[in-house]
């Protein structure tokens, strides 16, 4: 064990946070929060000068977009675009889950035609996995690709898309050949939402951030667009979700939270002169566990040794102590826990009623805490055998 | 950041193992539960298995992690101390190991005139620590001890003492105008007289009585007081955390053991989703409490203050230990409330364990300052 960021990390950390501690930064994450009900927050402006500096996908390559430095150093961006207040769905979407399937699984002509734009903030992807009688158990999916002359023909619908209607372009996994077996004959294609046949519309929820609902009617795909192996999609998906669950997003939004509980109950005086205090305290020590747990998976998915149970166990507990964060932030704020960012009589930079609303998802997307569950009796403890 | 084993760590988890981590096991787990009819014979028979494993723990090098290599020691630190305690803790090892492991770095604090008792630790000479008159007292505020005029003796009364006859010293702590001693005592000294309590888990807990007993040192007590009993208790705090880690650990192994085992209305028991997900959920807030006990341990080998997040730690760990032990008991049925299940032991041994340095309310209580600093350090 090495508690202790590397020289390098180390000055890549004060890189960012001088970029993102910068006026119109502030100024721009603070916007965010405070639009309208009925306006979704698109992409923030700094994610631009993250991209050109090539820090918003700094594990990759040069070629694609990024430094070529370690997975570390993305969980560092990770952690400071939410300390800083910047909304990291983007990120976490285009980058961490999208891109990430791409590098590891795409053809050299998918890497180059995908990649640089989502590095550099010129364009978003999305998940097209989810269908809506399907909800976590993803190999029942219904949406077929049909032979045609040349490729295949989409028809089905995705929903629950985070961003799909904002992206250029989405991993889609769609039932190429029938199967007795559910998890034999899916295909994940690189879809361009643009493509003729794909109609994407928004689905508004209590959360800031919108899910997209996706009709397919029959956009054309090609060889070409096929991500990995035709009849192979499952495990493109399974290595996605065991990459992408590393629980850092989440144990960083709580720690932002937690801090400003913290300073609060210094402030007025709360931390030590109610039960508070311990409260935070115990809380304070789950997140930093929390942490660790995310810092394994982190460290594991840098050795190339990806572990499903270490992730599973990292966004479990990332995701329920930072819901249990939003929780307290009820109790211990009162009703002005409840004041948009944008009400007169809000903190400055006021997020706890957004996090509030966006807790639910915490253990939902991703993989649900039941889901985590599940794959941790199965797999670590080897029950339903 | 590197969250995995040091190899350091990973050799001294295989080195243990073979004692602590095979089919002594079941031996190991019993030896702390004195039954209430015991005859002579099982006495003796109890009383010699606990000095053969301390034995086999002092040749395997135990007493000597936390002590400088100039004097025999392996030079582990906590880093090392808390993968032992881990495995002790699995096992449900009770003995006199991590009192020991507290009296050894006072020793080591004490400067070169305890050379010659340091030795004696490394050979396995046992040390017990009592710190508690009553059990209101704690090993963060000892209980009053009367230091004779010439400093050279004390009189004190002292309950919840571990393991006093397998001890060759006491080291008692005690407050003494607001402030720490520890002195060591020798067991045997005429002027101590002890009586086995009557505990829960049918353990080895002593109430001690000193009356002008003679101190043999008063350790780091250059200045009359012991100064580094603070950092002792914190770095007990670290230690302790790992055992109560290690004890979950064996009570979720022997709980997963029967509930793939034991068949309930058609299936095993571990196929229906309650217990399935209950275990799941102990088995990640134990990995998180793991890692959080580790990386406490990190910062004191690295010069960390780590009097936050040791209490903390301990306190997660205590928490821990209550709800895995309930559950293990729960989900072996009634059958686990038998002598015949081993599973009881670890529930009733939880009892004590979980409290012993401080129960997790009272720990976080405490540092509740601690955390106000550190966040304004972090802040400002």
């Amino acid at each position: 064990m090495d508690l202790r960021l590397t020289a390098d990390q180390q000055q890549f950390r004060r890189d960012v946070r001088e970029l993102l501690g910068e006026d119109s930064v502030k100024a721009d994450a603070a916007r965010a929060f405070q639009l309208a009900p009925d306006i979704e927050p698109g992409m923030p402006d700094v994610y631009r000068r993250i991209g050109e500096r090539g820090w918003l996908a700094v594990n990759w390559p040069a070629e694609y977009g990024g430094l070529g430095k370690s997975i570390a150093h993305k969980a560092i961006l990770t952690e400071e675009l939410i300390a800083h207040g910047v909304p990291d769905i983007f990120h976490t979407l285009s980058i961490d889950i999208v891109g990430l399937a791409i590098l590891v699984f795409g053809t050299q002509e998918q890497k180059a035609r995908w990649l640089p734009g989502l590095a550099r903030a010129q364009s978003v992807g999305c998940v097209l996995f989810t269908e809506p009688a399907v909800g976590s158990d993803l190999a029942a999916l219904t949406t077929s690709a049909e032979p045609e002359a040349g490729g295949w023909r989409l028809r089905g619908r995705k929903t629950f898309s985070m961003k799909a209607h904002m992206a250029d372009f989405g991993l889609c996994a769609a039932r190429t050949s029938p199967s007795d077996v559910k998890y034999h004959g899916i295909t994940v294609f690189i879809l361009p939402m643009h493509t003729p046949g794909v109609l994407a519309k928004p689905i508004l929820s209590m959360s800031d951030e919108r899910f997209g609902d996706v009709t397919l009617a029959g956009p054309l795909m090609t060889p070409a667009d096929v991500l990995g192996e035709v009849d192979q999609g499952w495990e493109v998906i399974g290595r996605l979700l065991t990459i992408e669950r590393t629980g850092i997003e989440l144990e960083a939004r709580g720690r932002r939270i937690l801090d400003t509980l913290i300073e609060r109950a210094c402030a007025d005086g709360t931390l030590a002169s109610s039960p508070y205090g311990e409260r935070l305290v115990e809380l304070d020590a789950l997140l930093r566990a929390g942490r660790l747990l995310s810092w394994r998976a982190v460290s594991s998915i840098a050795a190339e040794s990806a572990d499903a149970v270490h992730g599973a166990i990292a966004k479990w507990h990332t995701s329920e102590t930072a819901h249990d964060i939003a929780a307290l932030a009820t109790d211990m704020c009162g009703l002005t826990a409840a004041l948009e960012a944008r009400d007169d009589d809000a903190p400055p930079g006021w997020l706890i009623e957004s996090t509030i609303r966006d807790a639910p998802g915490f253990t939902l997307a991703s993989g649900t805490s039941e889901m985590m569950l599940s794959m941790i009796a199965s797999s670590a403890l080897g029950l339903y055998k | 950041m590197l969250v995995s084993l040091s190899d350091a760590q990973r050799e001294i988890q295989s080195h243990f193992a073979e004692l602590l981590n095979g089919e002594l096991i079941p031996g190991i787990r019993r030896m702390g539960e004195m039954p209430r009819d015991a005859g002579a014979d099982e006495v003796a028979d109890l009383t010699a298995a606990r000095a053969a494993v301390w034995r086999a723990l002092v040749d395997l090098g135990a007493t000597r992690l936390l002590l400088p290599s100039e004097l025999g020691g392996s030079e582990s630190g906590q880093e090392g101390a808390v993968i032992l305690a881990e495995l002790l803790g699995a096992a449900l090892y009770t003995g006199p190991l991590l009192d020991t492991m507290i009296a050894a770095e006072l020793l080591v604090n004490s400067g070169d005139g305890e050379k010659a008792r340091i030795a004696e630790i490394a050979e396995g000479a046992a040390i017990c620590v009592s710190a508690r008159e009553s059990d209101a007292d704690s090993y963060a505020r000892p209980g009053p001890i009367k230091v004779s005029g010439n400093g050279e003796a004390i009189s004190a009364t002292r309950r919840f003492a571990g393991f006093v006859p397998d001890s060759r010293y006491l080291l008692v702590a005690g407050n003494d105008q607001s402030r720490h001693r520890a002195a060591l005592i020798r067991r045997d000294d005429p002027a101590v007289s002890s009586r086995r309590m009557h505990d829960t888990a049918r353990g080895e807990l002593y109430a001690i009585s000193l009356s002008c007993a003679p101190v043999l040192s008063w350790l780091d007590g250059r200045s009359g007081y012991c100064a580094s009993w603070p950092q002792a208790v914190t770095n007990a705090r670290i230690r302790h955390a790992a055992y109560l880690v290690g004890l979950c650990q064996g009570a979720l192994d022997l709980t997963v053991g029967r509930v793939t085992q034991r068949r309930q209305f058609g299936q095993v028991l571990g196929r229906f989703q309650v217990p399935a997900f209950r275990l799941a959920e102990l088995t990640a807030r134990l990995d998180a409490a793991r890692w959080l006990v580790r990386a406490a341990a990190w910062e004191a080998d690295n010069g960390h203050d780590t009097r936050l997040h040791a209490a903390q730690a301990l306190a997660m760990a205590a928490d821990l230990t209550a709800v895995t032990t309930r559950a293990a008991v729960q989900y072996h049925g009634a059958y686990g409330t038998t002598l015949e299940s081993d599973v009881r032991l670890y529930f009733l041994r939880a009892q004590i364990e979980r409290v012993w340095l401080g129960a997790p309310r009272d720990l976080r209580k405490e540092v509740v300052p601690l955390l106000a600093e550190t966040h304004a350090n972090v802040t400002g």
